[in-house]
């Protein structure tokens, strides 16, 4: 939350990641990542599988909880803090997964609604104003009092990201958000996606959509083996890459 | 024939004693529907002390007792626990209040079943919910009751409707502490009459029916909440 008197504006450090590392038992999965993460940022993060940039991604919302290093979200350590002032910073860092995970006792209006309701953001009849909004916006207005079981996958990823935004988040964090999906259904979650960048949202997307990257991207993150091996804007760093490894990355894929 | 409408009568008419029956089946009702409530409460309890510890590491002492408690209660015939309870634990207590202890006991065994039925409910809930409700700033008790419990209750009904039909067939042996259920009346019948087969016969079609009855509320209940899974 930000009172009036200190706007947010774009290029203020959201996020800033120091010396992140990550093990599970004896794997070293994250090893010393260094960054930051600004308002207004689309960040673009791609890799090898096994490269550690999921790991990162759940690092960032202490959904996987780092073994060492710093993330400073308005100015704390989330590693440092108790779970119910992680909860409050989660409030504000919306989180889109690969396999959507909505909630399937709910319908889809419920799914948008339940947490700004339990959390006393909203009353319930001002959550479902919200709720209808969104679903306007996401195209699916028509499947409020449907469950997730009769969606398409599509149509359910446009639901989850309905369902993160209702929360007004800072940023937007997506981990593969179109890897479980059909080939005819990736783009309309992609289209959804850029609207949302357009609008001015803080992404940080764990993607294999190099179009999406190319598009969208105001930094392309290039993750391999638990390092941030080069980072820069999509144009540079698809047609300039530096590393060999980048190289090697790229000349594979395209 | 003759010989047949003469044990009927002497079972049931002589003396009322069909209003036995009616006796036996109210205090069996009455346990059996407290016993469940009682089972049911500890049973999540304990399902939400187990799985919180094994997915969080909180809860060390709470879990090590509710791991004691089952493998007690588990471990040992619902008989023996009724008559320790009643006869060691309860021994000075006024015979009156069997029922209480009647109820507790059955109640007490009965949570360590559905204690593992709606635990094994919460296994059975995909790890991606917990993550959705995390991050959605939503507090563990928060996801927990919101999001987990209605889908794992929902994925245990059966098991637990079974739960409670085992429960009311298991407390035919209320008897043994004293308690006059459906059975234990069933049995005076038999020794005033010297007659088995008729009131043996009607005890056992009247649980018969408890169960079919008990069995068709549940397959409602259930194509209710599976309402939200058809496509």
């Amino acid at each position: 939350m930000t009172d009036a008197k200190q706007q947010p504006k774009d290029g203020d450090v959201l996020i800033r990641v120091e010396d992140l590392s990550k093990n599970f038992a004896n794997l070293k999965v994250l090893k010393g990542i260094n960054t930051t993460i600004s308002r207004g940022e689309k960040v673009v993060i791609i890799g090898p599988s096994g490269s550690g940039k999921s790991t990162f991604l759940r690092c960032l919302n202490r959904l996987e909880r780092a073994t060492s290093g710093k993330i400073i979200v308005d100015g704390e350590d989330i590693l440092a803090m108790r779970e119910r002032d992680v909860n409050c910073v989660r409030q504000k860092m919306g989180m889109v997964f690969q396999h959507f995970n909505l909630f399937g006792h709910l319908t889809i209006r419920k799914n948008i609604t339940l947490a700004p309701v339990k959390l006393k953001l909203m009353t319930q009849q001002e959550a479902d104003e919200k709720a209808s909004e969104l679903l306007e916006k996401v195209g699916l207005y028509d499947k409020a009092d449907a469950y997730p079981s009769q969606l398409s996958g599509g149509q359910k990823q446009r639901i989850a990201i309905a369902r993160s935004l209702a929360m007004d988040p800072e940023i937007m964090l997506f981990d593969e958000p179109t890897s479980a999906l059909d080939p005819e259904m990736v783009g309309e979650v992609l289209e959804l996606m850029k609207e949302l960048a357009d609008s001015g949202m803080t992404m940080v997307v764990v993607t294999h959509e190099m179009g999406f990257a190319k598009e969208v991207a105001s930094r392309v993150m290039f993750m391999d083996d638990g390092n941030i091996i080069e980072e820069a804007p999509p144009q540079e760093f698809f047609d300039n890459p530096k590393n060999s490894r980048t190289k090697l990355f790229l000349s594979r894929i395209l | 024939m003759e010989d047949f409408k003469q044990k009927f009568h002497d079972t049931f008419i002589t003396d009322d004693r069909w209003k036995y029956l009616v006796e036996g089946l109210e205090n069996t009702l009455i346990i059996t529907l407290f016993a469940a409530l009682l089972g049911i409460v500890i049973g999540f309890a304990v399902a939400i002390v187990r799985s919180t510890h094994d997915r969080t590491g909180k809860l060390k002492i709470l879990n090590l007792v509710s791991r004691v408690y089952l493998t007690v209660i588990r471990g040992t015939p619902m008989v023996v626990q009724l008559m320790i309870m009643y006869f060691v634990i309860f021994a000075t207590l006024h015979a009156k209040y069997k029922i209480y202890v009647a109820i507790l006991s059955f109640g007490i065994n009965s949570g360590a079943y559905v204690a593992e039925i709606v635990r094994s409910g919460i296994m059975s809930i995909d790890n991606g919910q917990f993550e959705a409700g995390s991050s959605l700033g939503l507090s563990y008790p928060r996801t927990m009751f919101y999001v987990i419990m209605p889908q794992a209750f929902k994925n245990v009904l059966p098991a637990l409707a079974n739960e409670v039909i085992v429960l009311l067939k298991e407390t035919s042996v209320a008897g043994y502490i004293g308690m006059e259920d459906l059975t234990k009346k069933g049995d005076i019948i038999r020794g005033a009459t010297y007659e088995a087969y008729l009131p043996l016969l009607a005890v056992a079609l009247i649980y018969l029916i408890m169960v079919m009855i008990l069995t068709w509320l549940v397959s409602k209940l259930e194509r209710r909440l599976r309402r939200n899974d058809r496509r």
